[in-house]
């Protein structure tokens, strides 16, 4: 294995990890969550996985208010901003990276209130491929987005993609055909916080079904979110 | 909204232009050996592509789209199908005696019978077995009851048995959950559509409920069984397409399915054209082209209509 392929391998494996812990706490099982308790501050991969998990890596404050008595909203406050910090959007970062760091300085705002200050201000993320792009491409898209889908979080992106529910439940449909899970399950997140997603779906034994046929604790926290945010597949 | 690119016409037509001079090119193939008519059940199995042969050039002349040289084509194949392939329509009549509660020489008659072609002889064999319990009891798939039903009133008779009550009965009547969806069922979809539209002649007899379903998940199944060029289901769903009041007759998908065909006009099952003897070549290609020259037909003829997208 090749230095860089170990590297990616020993990301891959922290962020399971943590995707695991952030499932379980979205359950209300384990100890309370804290983001600074699942990732080291000191480990040089925390940052990178941040930024991979997004929005989520403070998803379980969304759900049982917001750290702070412990100490822990401090420290997690730090390990968001050094996320931010080491990978700062430039004129090359694709626009669903951006969309993806400006969920994470949103979720910042939101869930570590009083802790997070001097949060960098998000770019403006390119926006006009929420309408343009054909159904394909925007499934694709979207689903890399499915942290963004939390309680309060990228409002006005929900209201762009609701026009496009039908399109999202196509590539709903041939993600499960393709056994891509992680769209599936993304897409299927998204579908269960939109309000007119079509009933012929079945939304609710398809994001079942993705969560039995899937191991990746990434999954498991896009139907988990879909479970408890939006009450669908409970 | 995003809007997909709709395929041109032109090569809408091209594709069945082709199948269609393959398909006469290989009549021959068509025909039925000594040793296919001294076994019924092997019989079956070649009475059926003729069955689709005289469906596809009955769409052809119907959707009226194929130039004079093709109708012409088509109509010599009918002629052949029935006068050589069929004897005049004796090898039906011969099996309904042999079976008489078999449905398959009323389902593979009710063609010819549109097209004005006439066997007395099998149509008062008919009789009989269709006023019985049985023949309405037989047990069948769900879409090919539909078909059966399609058959009768095509011929004129009274259908023996409800529509809405067998479209009911079928996977795409339920309108299940989208995602299952995998090859049987798609095919069993396909016939759904085929036999409630009578081969896309009466795209209005699609129920709305389930036109609107079509129209919401078939670009989802299309691309999928594109990308895994699985060009026989592929060209049966762009006919469902053909059949939806909103066809969307996707150019990339077209471009796609056109680019499959080979040279010859034959299209290939799955993935490249086989190899081998002609006449086992043909066994295996003769379906995904006859399907190839009917989705070119009905999405030709839609696309130059005012429904066309």
């Amino acid at each position: 294995m090749t230095e860089q392929a170990q590297g990616a391998a020993a990301l891959s494996a922290v962020i399971a990890d943590a995707a695991s812990e952030i499932a379980l706490a979205l359950r209300g099982e384990g100890d309370p969550y804290a983001l600074s308790r699942i990732l080291r501050q000191d480990d040089g991969l925390s940052p990178a996985a941040v930024r991979v998990l997004g929005a989520d890596a403070l998803a379980p404050y969304a759900l049982d208010g917001h750290p702070g008595a412990d100490g822990a909203g401090g420290a997690d406050a730090a390990i968001v901003h050094s996320a931010l910090t080491a990978f700062p959007p430039t004129g090359e970062t694709s626009a669903v990276s951006v969309w993806s760091y400006r969920g994470l300085v949103e979720a910042s705002r939101a869930f570590l209130a009083g802790h997070a200050t001097s949060l960098p201000e998000p770019p403006e993320p390119e926006a006009d491929w929420l309408a343009s792009d054909p159904w394909p491409r925007l499934s694709h898209r979207v689903s890399q987005l499915a942290s963004l889908a939390l309680p309060g979080l990228a409002l006005g992106l929900t209201d762009r993609l609701t026009e496009r529910t039908e399109d999202l439940a196509r590539g709903f449909v041939r993600a499960v055909r393709r056994r891509d899970w992680l769209q599936s399950a993304g897409l299927g997140r998204w579908l269960a916080r939109m309000p007119r997603t079509p009933a012929t779906l079945g939304l609710d034994d398809g994001l079942r079904f993705v969560r039995q046929m899937s191991d990746d604790p990434r999954v498991a926290v896009h139907v988990t979110a879909a479970q408890i945010f939006f009450g669908r597949a409970r | 909204m995003t809007m997909l690119t709709t395929a041109p016409p032109a090569l809408l037509h091209a594709v069945g232009d082709r199948a269609l001079t393959w398909l006469d090119a290989h009549r021959d193939y068509f025909r039925l050996t000594e040793a296919d008519l001294a076994r019924g059940d092997a019989l079956v199995e070649r009475l059926k592509p003729i069955g689709e042969l005289a469906i596809n050039m009955r769409m052809l002349f119907r959707e009226g789209v194929a130039g004079s040289r093709q109708g012409a084509r088509a109509g010599a194949l009918l002629d052949f199908a029935w006068r050589e392939l069929l004897d005049g329509g004796n090898v039906l009549a011969a099996h309904q005696h042999n079976e008489p509660f078999s449905p398959v020489s009323l389902e593979i008659y009710a063609v010819f019978h549109e097209l004005g072609y006439r066997h007395p002889g099998l149509e008062a064999a008919l009789d009989i077995p269709r006023r019985t319990a049985t023949w309405r009891a037989l047990e069948m798939p769900p879409s090919r009851r539909l078909g059966v039903l399609n058959a009768e009133r095509r011929m004129g008779l009274t259908p023996s048995g409800d529509f809405a009550e067998a479209t009911a009965a079928t996977w795409l009547g339920r309108r299940p959950e989208p995602w299952t969806v995998h090859l049987h069922i798609a095919y069993d979809i396909t016939h759904t559509v085929f036999h409630l539209t009578n081969w896309g002649e009466d795209p209005g007899r699609l129920p709305p409920p389930l036109a609107d379903y079509l129209e919401l998940y078939l670009p989802a199944w299309a691309a999928d069984w594109a990308e895994l060029q699985h060009w026989d289901l592929l060209g049966e769903l762009l006919i469902v397409d053909a059949c939806l009041p909103r066809p969307a007759l996707d150019g990339q998908l077209w471009e796609q399915y056109a680019t499959a065909q080979s040279g010859t006009g034959a299209m290939p099952v799955c993935g490249a054209m086989p190899e081998g003897d002609p006449s086992d070549v043909f066994d295996i290609v003769h379906h995904p082209t006859l399907v190839a020259a009917f989705a070119s037909a009905m999405a030709t003829s839609r696309s130059l209509s005012a429904g066309g997208a």
